[in-house]
């Protein structure tokens, strides 16, 4: 009763504040309203103040529209709370429980059952939503979704803003066709490339298989539309744009292929090297990019656009940074020295481990660099040794490091534990000897793999009568999970195939389990999926395995 | 353009909604309530600013403590939340260290000190306020021992423990609730 009362009391008051103003240009509506839905800020550039749960003030910079309408505003489920979308094309209509046209689709149709009925929005019922809770309905929504103090104009920016959100298909998406592209940089070694391919054309050929089946067999048309909706009927073209050159003329050949073939997303991509230009494509376009197959993925943690698999090879660095922080009491105040190869990747490790090892408020570590083309000799790593007397030794290097290593293993004055990259060493790491093998750890990015060989059945299916031994397993399984996660989020949209949709609906994902990586997570605005990397050793016998020392994820 | 009509509306459903209060029109029920009791385990946990926590010895105190579930980069639910939270630190003035809330990651693969730093700054949350994450296997742990196990981020419930210091139990909060409610249930624990 008290909340009614508040709440009309508001209305009353609202009745005699709002005034006519003209609106701003189109383009402008478009800049002051997405700051609004998005960061919680006024035209005026002050903070939207907001109201939830009836009566708790908040800044609208804490709780924004799109905290819980998500960027394409077509809403989220989380636990019991399922926020409906917001875009005007939607609000505008009357709200059954069902979704006209997808009435036995149970995808949709199970969504649209949540949501109670309620008459189509008018600019007026929608003012009263915003700025006092009040469905057309009479209904309070205040129990979850907060009021906005909005004035006029403020108000009628806000609404325009709405029904331009997600209004029209993203581009490329046509009638009965979604393209997608993937970015090749030339140079890339042609057997990555083939296994970044091989899955992506399998997930897309397979799609269309189902669509010609659908279009020339009604039966299949009725079940998979009653599987996949309108999903069934469309067909996916996967273009591969290739970029030649230097990475400062990539863009130029970025947006010139995208001038020709617009495309909804790019699916996976791969370079040796950078990313960073196709990465900003992204970013300015708001083109998602699934998955690129990349060591060195752009770290942010406010871009959007693009969808990695890992923070890259810093990550390796990173946890280690975390197990060391694990035994920070037995380390005491003992160095810990990291003995670098000056090339990209060992910087990149070293970069990980300095950033993760002072986020801890460690002392920091001693760096040793190498230079690239230096051997490193047990004679200098003995050196580097008996100079500092470190706790801990990192060796970011390949596995030509490993005599070298090999000569501490008698050394009374030896650090007690040598940490290396398992990634970097590849397959030498199945090589330690045996006496070495309690000294030495290692980075693992992955699931162990005889863990992971579980999965080998659903991967074997893509290479359909080819030769597995001709691809890279580990580039295959990224670019597997590339398709399945697609799949997934796309049958998940209901209808909807807009640009910001698919990474809200990516977002709302459970944790998979999916091949390679031990586990994927997501989460609004997530954009490292597996966040985690084993500290592992060789085991002992003949034939070794690995040994996990840690948990996938540290904190 | 929508003005006119808009206060036309708007009149029209003050004039219903203050019928309806009049009338004394029911609301349910919007949130359930609960005595419980609870065995904390002996886990360690990491708070904001990176330092380990025994997360039993946070609950050795004659303080009021109150225990939430979130996630850093959580949607619909723990905006809400942390709103109350933070509503309530508003309200205990200078002091907010007199009651300690705490907050715990259910998503402690992507929540590291430093997400659950700033999370707490966007809430503009003062001393008194810790968010803490750990091992995933920890942080099961201490789900379940509140006989509120999410097997996902995504499975998320709005729940709320209030402890009592007089005799350590716990009131439990099963809904979204309002910040007068919040506040009512703190007192009605005989904390001020």
């Amino acid at each position: 009763m008290k909340f009614l009362l508040t709440v009309s009391l508001l209305l009353l008051s609202l009745t005699t504040a709002l005034a006519a103003e003209p609106l701003p240009s189109a383009a402008e509506i478009q800049r002051l309203g997405e700051r609004m839905y998005r960061d919680g800020l006024l035209p005026s550039g002050a903070v939207m103040k907001a109201f939830v749960s009836d009566d708790v003030p908040v800044d609208g910079t804490a709780f924004t529209c799109v905290s819980c309408h998500l960027r394409s505003g077509l809403g989220s489920i989380e636990g019991e709370v399922v926020t409906p979308p917001t875009n005007g094309r939607i609000l505008y209509q009357e709200r059954k429980p069902y979704v006209q046209g997808a009435i036995h689709v149970p995808l949709i149709h199970n969504y649209a059952v949540y949501l109670p009925e309620r008459p189509a929005y008018t600019d007026q019922t929608l003012a009263a939503l915003i700025s006092a809770g009040i469905d057309p309905t009479g209904r309070s929504v205040l129990k979850a979704m907060p009021r906005y103090e909005l004035d006029d104009r403020d108000m009628a920016i806000m609404i325009a803003y709405l029904k331009a959100l997600s209004d029209q298909p993203s581009p490329g998406v046509g009638e009965h066709v979604i393209r997608f592209a993937t970015v090749i940089v030339a140079g890339t070694d042609p057997v990555a490339v083939e296994s970044m391919l091989l899955p992506l054309q399998f997930s897309v050929d397979r799609k269309n298989r189902l669509a010609a089946a659908a279009g020339a067999n009604p039966r299949v048309a009725r079940m998979g539309y009653n599987m996949l909706g309108d999903l069934q009927s469309y067909t996916f073209t996967l273009a591969r744009w290739t970029l030649t050159g230097p990475p400062e003329g990539w863009r130029a050949q970025l947006d010139d292929y995208y001038r020709k073939e617009p495309v909804f997303a790019l699916l996976g991509g791969i370079s040796p090297g950078d990313w960073e230009p196709v990465h900003r494509f992204c970013e300015e376009n708001r083109i998602p990019d699934l998955f690129p197959v990349v060591d060195y993925p752009v770290i942010s943690d406010s871009d959007w656009y693009t969808l990695y698999f890992s923070r890259g090879i810093r990550q390796e660095g990173e946890a280690a940074a975390r197990y060391l922080h694990g035994m920070a009491d037995l380390i005491k105040d003992r160095a810990i020295v990291q003995v670098i190869r000056d090339t990209r990747r060992g910087r990149a490790l070293a970069d990980g481990f300095r950033a993760g090892w002072q986020a801890t408020g460690h002392t920091p570590a001693i760096d040793v660099l190498l230079p690239a083309a230096e051997a490193l000799t047990g004679e200098r790593l003995q050196q580097i040794v008996a100079g500092h007397k470190p706790a801990v030794l990192l060796v970011w290097d390949d596995a030509a490091s490993l005599p070298a290593i090999g000569a501490l293993a008698g050394q009374p004055d030896r650090p007690g534990l040598v940490l290396a990259s398992g990634n970097w060493f590849g397959q030498a790491l199945w090589t330690v000897p045996e006496p070495l093998r309690e000294l030495v750890y290692f980075t693992w990015p992955w699931r162990l793999p005889q863990e992971d060989a579980r999965f080998d059945i659903s991967v074997n299916k893509i290479f359909a009568g080819k030769s597995p031994a001709a691809y890279d397993p580990r580039i295959v399984r990224q670019s597997y999970t590339t398709g399945e996660v697609l799949g997934k989020a796309l049958m998940e949209m209901r209808g909807e195939y807009h640009r910001d949709f698919l990474y809200d609906t990516i977002g709302m994902m459970t944790d998979m389990y999916y091949p390679l990586y031990e586990r994927v997570s997501f989460g609004p605005g997530q954009r490292y999926a597996a966040k985690g990397c084993f500290i592992v050793q060789l085991g002992k016998g003949e034939k070794p395995q690995l040994e996990r020392r840690s948990e996938w994820v540290m904190q | 353009m929508i003005i006119p009509l808009v206060r036309a509306l708007l009149l029209s459903a003050a004039a219903t909604l203050l019928l309806a209060a009049a009338a004394g029109a029911a609301e349910p029920a919007r949130y359930q309530r609960t005595i419980e009791r609870y065995t904390i385990p002996d886990v360690v946990l990491i708070n904001q600013d990176g330092e380990k926590v025994r997360f039993k010895t946070l609950f050795d105190t004659q303080q009021p403590v109150v225990v939430d579930f979130i996630y850093g980069t959580c949607t619909t639910i723990c905006p809400i939340l942390s709103a109350g939270y933070a509503n309530l630190q508003r309200k205990l003035g200078t002091d907010t260290t007199r009651v300690h809330l705490v907050s715990i990651t259910i998503d402690p693969e992507n929540d590291t000190p430093a997400i659950l730093k700033k999370y707490l700054a966007q809430y503009s949350a003062k001393p008194g306020w810790d968010f803490l994450t750990g091992s995933r296997k920890d942080i099961d742990r201490v789900m379940n021992a509140f006989d509120a196990y999410f097997r996902d981020k995504m499975d998320h419930k709005p729940l709320t423990f209030i402890r009592s210091p007089k005799d350590g139990s716990w009131i439990r909060l099963y809904g979204l609730l309002s910040g007068v409610d919040f506040l009512d249930e703190y007192k009605k624990a005989g904390l001020q």
